[in-house]
């Protein structure tokens, strides 16, 4: 794949040097510079003559020099522009002169609102800042490449912008990372927005193997789209902005353009990050007591196929012997991301071209954690005669990962790591005869010996399974067209494709816990999305005052998934780890087809460069609708106005520098998940539990077919939302500083849920229905000071706030629904009317204020005094102990109450920046389920109370229950570490039923970035390395959390991107804290 | 610019939509509209394989741990089913799903529909097997959650009202005479297609359903005996007409050929969890007492070559292991197919009611019919009068290790053993609780926590107060 690269690079390179020295000859020389007003160079910036299409970019110095081709130089006047974001664009005219040599600067001044910056708005649209009547969040390369977890450009929109929730799974190669904005608007599903690069839609669901709270990570797919490559990314939240995409806008569009090139000199970059990641790591883990029970002595068990207790609640371990399960599995991950790209062009070509290889060493002891992406693209313009300007993009992705069973798993690292006994010793993992030796039968004799006893596997026999691999291929790219006809006239054509195969093998070998005699899952899934969008757009003055666009668009699209899993059982011979060397095979094939068929128009209407209205209609025919509501319309509408433009004229200056209101509505759609609106019969169900156990539709050769669980409705039509949105955004001081204010709210209906339906009455328990209503209201605040903005210094400083009310109003009668694969019995994911969609149900113990009766018929309540009623005091038995309540209720909301960042950045000198940023996440509970099986297992830091003696309430879990009630108090339960062991292993522990004990809170504040770049553009750096400038920087991200929560991270989650329920801790992995040194070299 | 070149760009234009646009059928038509991975049609025998797998798990998978778990045939020893063992902590997801499993797909739903279809085909042979496997289905239903829904179910009308347990059983008494008359009537060719290889037991033979069919309803007479005591003399006269031969038995008939067609207490026990142990001492010295070969079968005696657990009567290096080690082959061996309904069980039911109305020489006849089929120790002769009874009951019990339900319903019935219950607060639960997904579809559904421990419905069985040798019981 380098060496491929390499070739390619040199190719594209020589080609296009080749075309900038041609178009050099005889015409007009146009070279300048462009500062900010305080002398400051600003480099980026583009400078071209509006209409003709040419132009050019500034270097480091500011500087910017290009020719127009003698054919192009008519001695005609032409507007040249120089525009750079953050800053107001200019404008002067200048006449082009064959032969002539024109120099002309820019002095521009700070525009901190970003305001005469194109904005692209969806669909093909775009527009200017200052005329957005909805609201959009731009995030720009810069910003992309700093954060937190680049690799994945989801969860490199943590922070960015406020109501915008990113969730990375862990800090494991290849984990995947969701994004929700402005909460959820939807039951089903996991309200991941629509993505969109360069106009056309791409694929990014998280497809897990196995299931998502065990099996591996698996990535989101747009984690395929390398970061580097990102000129910018628009995150449209309200519906108005999203309408545009009708029916699969309703949880937002994130719009990716990528870079360009442009005309001028060839530029190069290249830039090499090395990122080291070590995990974070809290207390989670006792060191001072060992295997067995009783408190007795350590249990040892020496002798062959002899069973030990799988409980650390033995006796003492003697000083310095205990093993620290955690830190143990972990060395530093090492990352390296190197990229290259080149760019230019002349005043007819552009191109951009660009590869990267991205390398994710794990943090994981072992050979098989590690994630890697190789990527291309090639991006090119071509002016055709005059009105005609054709494009194309091509991508293409290779990505190759290596995983560790997790979660939920008998054979996952961290189950089998955390539960062992602190007097184990893990890392004498094998046996002389290769054998695992995991901690509850430690000296196997043979193979058959581990298949006939129970066990988790040894974690170190887990990270060294080479079995879990998967290798992706995946290709973006489209052709465009644009075109002017006529002067008021633009028609822009995008046909694009993208298509990825993903090859997945998990298997596990013999020995495995949960698949003793070993299995093979092959996992091949294929998708193709091919998109086409062809607009037209009509603009038109009337007079000075009145300018009006309108456009019309047409959307086709297809998409095609294709998947074959392959389930062997039974391994033949211990290797290969492949299909053919198992007994058995289970094959099941999914394949889907879905079609969409879409108008659009909308209409702009600017009055006296103040005053923006923005109406349209999205017209929406969808394959997956039931046949009787085929189509549907999607209308929006809105205004802005810029105030202050009518108070003082428009030069953003003053005390009251700049001011805009506007109101948008808008109507946004979710389409059904394909086939739910047709019926049919099942070929796939088994008969069993929920431990795994069950029976096939096929027994002893004869095939069966049975009812469907869930009944499709041919009646289905699309979720709807209705957001009304108002805004303000406002300057101050010369626009040093500026805020902006966003209030919604997004009222949604029909929303598309399998409703649970009585299975005695329909033979089902589920049908899908357009039922639900949805609720989400929410603030957003954006504060950015610009204190100091001097030619050798710049310091800015930003504030995000966000919060976002939730609340399922119904769900067509049912009181709540819940995602059987999305935690477990005692903490399972649903949504629930009352609550934000999403929220963890599970049961309790008996408190006060719920009128409960016990089963002797003891009235709780009457036992209560108001006031403990009132703050639902925990309940103690004459025992002094808990009783658990059997009532199934929700126990923990995981949506955070709000969430703020800090970010700032100081440049010196124009060389030096130092930059920071604090994310602050207040409220959202999290089911820390690892500690509750810990707590079981007496390996937990909460055991280390087993040698007291106490009061339930009073010496624990006074967080938790800080009031208690009933005879029990003041009663000493625990009074020997039996009692302690008794009560863990019991309700007490993970595996009683009361999942609210393990409830906790889930703020945090985490340093994500904190990181220092020296800029070197002296000659010498030119002389000696050839490049015109050289940035290093040196970073730490995630340097450190504040939490109160107790288990490894607040922010990981048991599912990753394929859960719509987030706050599920269950055996997760690790997030990174990362030290970074890049090296950028640009000319 | 040209009238003629504006013309010519509304052409290229009308061109381009017309291209991409026109497709009346874009939106519908092969894949967009049908599913390529769903059936449209089942035929009889496709129906019934899932009805049996169904079935298989109803009495040999998680109710059926769960129910013996409380009957203390198996002892929960990790996880959530040691939580259940020691405080009988059931909540309304420790079901996980098995009361909607049984009305949704391979349950009821697709009993109707065989016999819908069997019906317009004229398959008296397939309606009658379908209408006792719907009695089995239906029987044990009402045994693990007491009143359910049943002459309401399927009905597409919300909120049905769930029948009184003896209702249920009443109509299950019904269909299972049905199917048997439609049995008999069953002629040979015609329209009689049958199951044939899809009855993974009977392979369609009508005779071996007919007596299969009669010893269900003994068994479910057997379960109203406390409130109904005509009921024992209907459980003798089925009971005479029920299974003769260890031919007849009807078994979890599954291959073992892989994972998913495995014994189900091999594939939980042993393959996926092993979260159980085998019942303590009761059931090992009734074993031991009459010489019981099954001993083998339920368990595999401790000795030092094939240790495996951490129980504590046979600890690694032990001198002389004597306790109890492991699950026998019932449990462990993956092709083993469970006994659901047999000969065995409706000896002593032949036994049990015959003692029931009197007749003590039968009852001790057949106890010791059943004692000869298994090779035990035969019981004295002298035995009679309480001493008797509780030796059949306590035989049942024996016969019932791996059917949880039934040794469950026994000691409902007849709180024999005298189980100590393993919480001192708490009696042995008498129903398992509705599922969460289903109490919160049907408003006339009682919720779980009607006392926390609402382990009764109203009309379920009155719970024995005594064991079988007269002495008060103490789980109940």
């Amino acid at each position: 794949m380098r060496r491929l690269l390499s070739r390619y690079i040199a190719v594209t390179a020589a080609l296009v040097t080749s075309a900038s020295v041609a178009a050099a000859q005889g015409g007009t020389t146009i070279s300048g510079r462009v500062t900010n007003d305080a002398g400051a160079p600003l480099p980026g910036a583009s400078v071209f003559l509006q209409g003709l299409s040419i132009g050019s970019q500034t270097n480091d110095q500011g500087s910017y020099t290009f020719v127009v081709a003698p054919a192009r130089a008519t001695g005609q006047t032409a507007t040249l522009t120089a525009r750079v974001i953050g800053y107001a664009a200019k404008s002067v005219t200048v006449t082009l002169a064959r032969g002539a040599n024109i120099t002309q600067d820019f002095v521009l001044a700070a525009n901190p609102l970003r305001l005469g910056e194109v904005v692209v708005t969806g669909a093909g649209t775009s527009t200017t800042r200052e005329k957005l009547t909805a609201t959009i969040n731009t995030v720009d390369s810069a910003a992309i490449t700093r954060v937190a977890q680049p690799q994945n450009v989801v969860s490199a929109l943590a922070a960015q912008a406020p109501n915008v929730e990113v969730r990375t799974q862990s800090g494991e190669p290849g984990a995947s990372a969701s994004i929700r904005i402005r909460g959820a608007s939807s039951v089903t599903g996991t309200n991941q927005p629509l993505f969109v690069v360069d106009g056309q839609p791409i694929d990014n669901s998280t497809i897990s193997t196995n299931g998502g709270d065990q099996s591996t990570v698996s990535t989101n797919r747009a984690s395929d789209i390398n970061p580097a490559d990102i000129q910018s990314i628009e995150i449209l939240k309200s519906a108005a902005a999203a309408a545009i995409y009708g029916a699969r806008a309703s949880n937002g569009v994130i719009l990716i353009t990528t870079k360009r090139g442009h005309a001028g000199a060839t530029r190069y970059t290249l830039s090499s990050n090395n990122i080291w990641d070590t995990p974070q790591l809290p207390n989670l883990l006792q060191t001072k007591y060992g295997q067995g029970t009783n408190n007795s002595t350590i249990q040892s068990c020496s002798a062959v196929n002899c069973a030990a207790s799988s409980y650390s609640w033995g006796g003492a371990v003697p000083a310095g012997q205990a093993f620290d399960h955690l830190n143990e599995l972990f060395d530093t991950g090492i990352t390296s991301d190197n990229n290259i790209q080149l760019s230019g062009g002349n005043d007819r070509t552009t191109f951009f071209a660009s590869g990267g290889l991205n390398a994710q060493n794990g943090y994981f002891k072992g050979p098989n954690n590690k994630y890697n992406r190789a990527s291309i693209r090639l991006k090119g313009t071509q002016q055709v005669g005059q009105k005609l300007n054709i494009g194309g993009n091509l991508s293409y992705v290779d990505d190759r990962g290596k995983y560790v069973q997790k979660g939920s798993n008998t054979s996952g690292v961290m189950l089998g790591a955390l539960r062992t006994p602190p007097s184990y010793n893990n890392l004498n993992s094998y046996t002389s005869t290769g054998l695992q030796r995991p901690y509850r039968f430690p000296n196997p004799g043979s193979v058959q010996a581990l298949e006939g006893a129970t066990y988790y596997d040894n974690p170190f026999f887990v990270l060294n399974n080479p079995g879990n691999r998967n290798e992706l291929g995946r290709s973006i790219s489209n052709l465009n067209a644009d075109w002017n006809p006529l002067g008021w006239l633009n028609i822009k054509e995008t046909l694009g494709g993208d298509y990825y195969s993903d090859w997945r093998i998990e298997a596990l070998p013999l020995t495995s816990a949960s698949a003793k005699t070993g299995s093979v899952t092959r996992y091949d899934i294929n998708n193709l999305i091919i998109d086409n969008n062809l607009i037209g757009t009509v603009t038109h003055s009337l007079g000075d005052n009145i300018d009006a666009t309108l456009t019309v668009g047409q959307n086709m699209n297809s998409r095609r998934y294709r998947d074959n899993y392959d389930a062997g059982t039974v391994l033949v011979a211990p290797d290969p780890l492949a299909l053919q060397n198992t007994v058995t095979q289970k094959d099941f094939e999914f394949r889907s087809l879905q079609h969409v068929q879409s108008y659009f128009t909308q209409a702009e209407l600017d009055f006296y460069h103040q005053l923006v209205v923005n109406v349209g209609v999205r017209n929406d025919g969808f394959s997956t609708f039931g046949a009787s509501s085929r189509r549907a319309n999607y209308p929006k509408a809105s205004v802005a106005w810029t105030f202050s433009n009518w108070l003082n004229g428009g030069d953003q200056t003053g005390v009251f520098s700049y001011g805009k209101l506007h109101y948008a509505y808008g109507e946004t759609g979710k389409e059904p998940p394909v086939y739910a609106a047709v019926n049919g019969f099942s070929l796939t169900n088994t008969f069993g539990s929920g431990y795994s156990d069950e029976l096939n539709s096929v027994l002893s050769g004869q095939g069966g077919v049975s009812s469907l669980f869930t009944l499709g409705n041919a009646n289905l039509k699309p979720e709807r939302n209705r957001e009304s949105e108002v805004g303000l955004d406002a300057a101050f001081f010369n626009s040093k500083v500026d805020l902006s204010a966003t209030y919604y709210n997004k009222n949604s209906s029909d929303v598309i849920l399998a409703v649970p339906v009585s299975a005695a009455v329909w033979g089902a328990g589920q049908m899908y229905e357009n039922a639900a209503t949805l609720n989400n209201q929410g603030l957003e605040l954006t504060l950015n000071l610009h204190p100091i903005q001097r030619e050798n210094a710049a310091w800015d400083i930003g504030v995000q706030y966000g919060r976002n009310r939730g609340l399922v109003k119904s769900l067509a009668g049912a009181q709540f629904i819940t995602y059987n694969n999305e935690g477990f019995t005692g903490a399972i994911g649903s949504s629930t009317v009352g609550f934000a969609p999403g929220v963890i149900r599970g049961s309790d113990f008996v408190r006060c204020g719920r009128q409960l009766t016990l089963s002797d018929g003891t009235d709780v309540d009457a036992a209560c005094n108001a006031t403990q009623k009132a703050q639902h005091a925990l309940y103690l038995g004459p025992d002094g102990l808990p009783i658990a309540d059997p009532t199934d209720r929700v126990i923990a909301d995981p949506n955070p109450k709000y969430s703020m960042s800090y970010s700032t950045s100081l440049k010196l000198w124009n060389k030096l920046t130092f930059s920071g940023l604090l994310d602050v996440r207040k409220g959202g509970s999290v089911w820390d389920g690892t500690r509750g099986i810990l707590d079981n297992f007496g390996t937990g830091t909460d055991t280390y109370i087993r040698n007291q003696q106490g009061q339930y309430g009073k010496n624990y879990q006074t967080d938790i229950y800080p009031h208690v009630a009933g005879p029990g108090v003041g009663v000493v339960a625990f009074k020997t570490p039996g009692d302690w062991e008794s009560w863990f292993r019991g309700d007490g522990g993970g595996f009683g039923n009361v999942g609210a004990q393990f409830v906790e809170d889930g703020s945090f504040a985490k340093l994500r970035e904190l990181g220092v770049t020296y800029t070197m553009d002296q000659r010498w750096v030119r002389n000696l390395i050839g490049f015109s400038s050289a940035d290093i920087r040196v970073a730490g991200r995630n340097l450190h959390t504040w939490t109160k929560y107790k288990g490894l991270d607040p922010e990981a989650n048991l599912g990753g991107g394929e859960f719509l329920t987030q706050g599920l801790d269950y055996f997760i992995n690790p997030q990174v804290r990362s030290f970074v040194l890049s090296i950028s070299l640009n000319r | 610019m040209t009238y003629a070149r504006k013309l010519g760009i509304l052409a290229v234009l009308g061109t381009m939509l017309g291209a991409v646009g026109c497709h009346g059928d874009y939106l519908t038509g092969g894949e967009l509209s049908t599913s390529p991975n769903r059936p449209t049609v089942a035929s009889n025998r496709n129906l019934f394989i899932p009805i049996q797998a169904e079935l298989f798990n109803l009495w040999s998978g998680d109710p059926a741990r769960v129910t013996g778990i409380y009957a203390q045939e198996f002892s929960g020893i990790n996880r959530q089913y040691a939580a259940l063992d020691a405080t009988y902590s059931q909540d309304p997801n420790t079901t996980n799903g098995q009361q909607q499993a049984i009305y949704s797909s391979g349950g009821l739903v697709d009993i109707v529909n065989l016999e819908t279809q069997a019906k317009q085909q004229g398959d008296t042979l397939f309606l009658g097997i379908a209408q006792i496997t719907e009695g089995a289905l239906m029987g044990t239903a009402a045994d693990i959650f007491g009143d359910i829904v049943y002459s309401q179910a399927l009905q597409h009308k919300a909120n049905p009202k769930p029948d009184d347990q003896l209702a249920v059983y009443d109509s299950v008494q019904k269909v299972l005479s049905a199917g048997i008359a439609n049995l008999q009537a069953y002629h040979t060719g015609g329209t009689n297609a049958g199951p044939g290889p899809a009855d993974l037991n009977y392979g369609g033979n009508a005779a071996k359903w007919i007596a299969m069919a009669h010893t269900l309803k003994a068994r479910f007479y057997m379960h109203t005996g406390k409130v109904r005591p005509g009921a024992y003399a209907q459980a003798l006269a089925e009971a005479q007409l029920g299974i003769q031969s260890d031919a007849g038995n009807y078994t979890a008939a599954i291959s073992g050929s892989q994972i998913g067609e495995s014994n189900l207490y091999y594939q939980f026990n042993d393959y996926y969890r092993g979260d159980m142990f085998p019942g303590g001492p009761t059931i090992d010295s009734l074993l031991v007492a009459h010489n019981d070969p099954r001993r083998d079968l339920y368990f595999t005696v401790c000795t030092a070559a094939n240790v495996k657990q951490s129980f504590t009567d046979c600890q690694p290096g032990a001198a002389a292991p004597t306790g109890l080690l492991d699950f026998g082959d019932i449990v462990n061996d993956p092709t083993f197919q469970v006994p659901l309904v047999t000969y065995n069980e409706n000896t002593l039911i032949w036994a049990e009611a015959a003692y029931r109305t009197g007749d003590q020489a039968t009852a001790l006849a057949k106890l010791n019919e059943e004692r000869a089929n298994v090779g035990a120790d035969p019981a004295p002769n002298s035995l009679s009068g309480q001493p008797l009874l509780n030796e059949i009951l306590n035989e049942e019990y024996v016969n019932d290790f791996a059917l949880g339900e039934e040794a469950w319903m026994l000691y409902n019935r007849t709180c024999t053993p005298n189980l100590v219950p393993h919480s001192s607060t708490k009696k042995i639960p008498g129903r398992l609780f509705y599922d969460a997904g289903e109490q919160q579809t049907n408003t006339n559904l009682p919720p779980a926590g009607q006392g926390i421990n609402g382990y009764r419905n109203p009309a379920t069985p009155a719970s024995a107060t005594s064991d079988g040798t007269g002495a008060v019981c103490l789980g109940q």
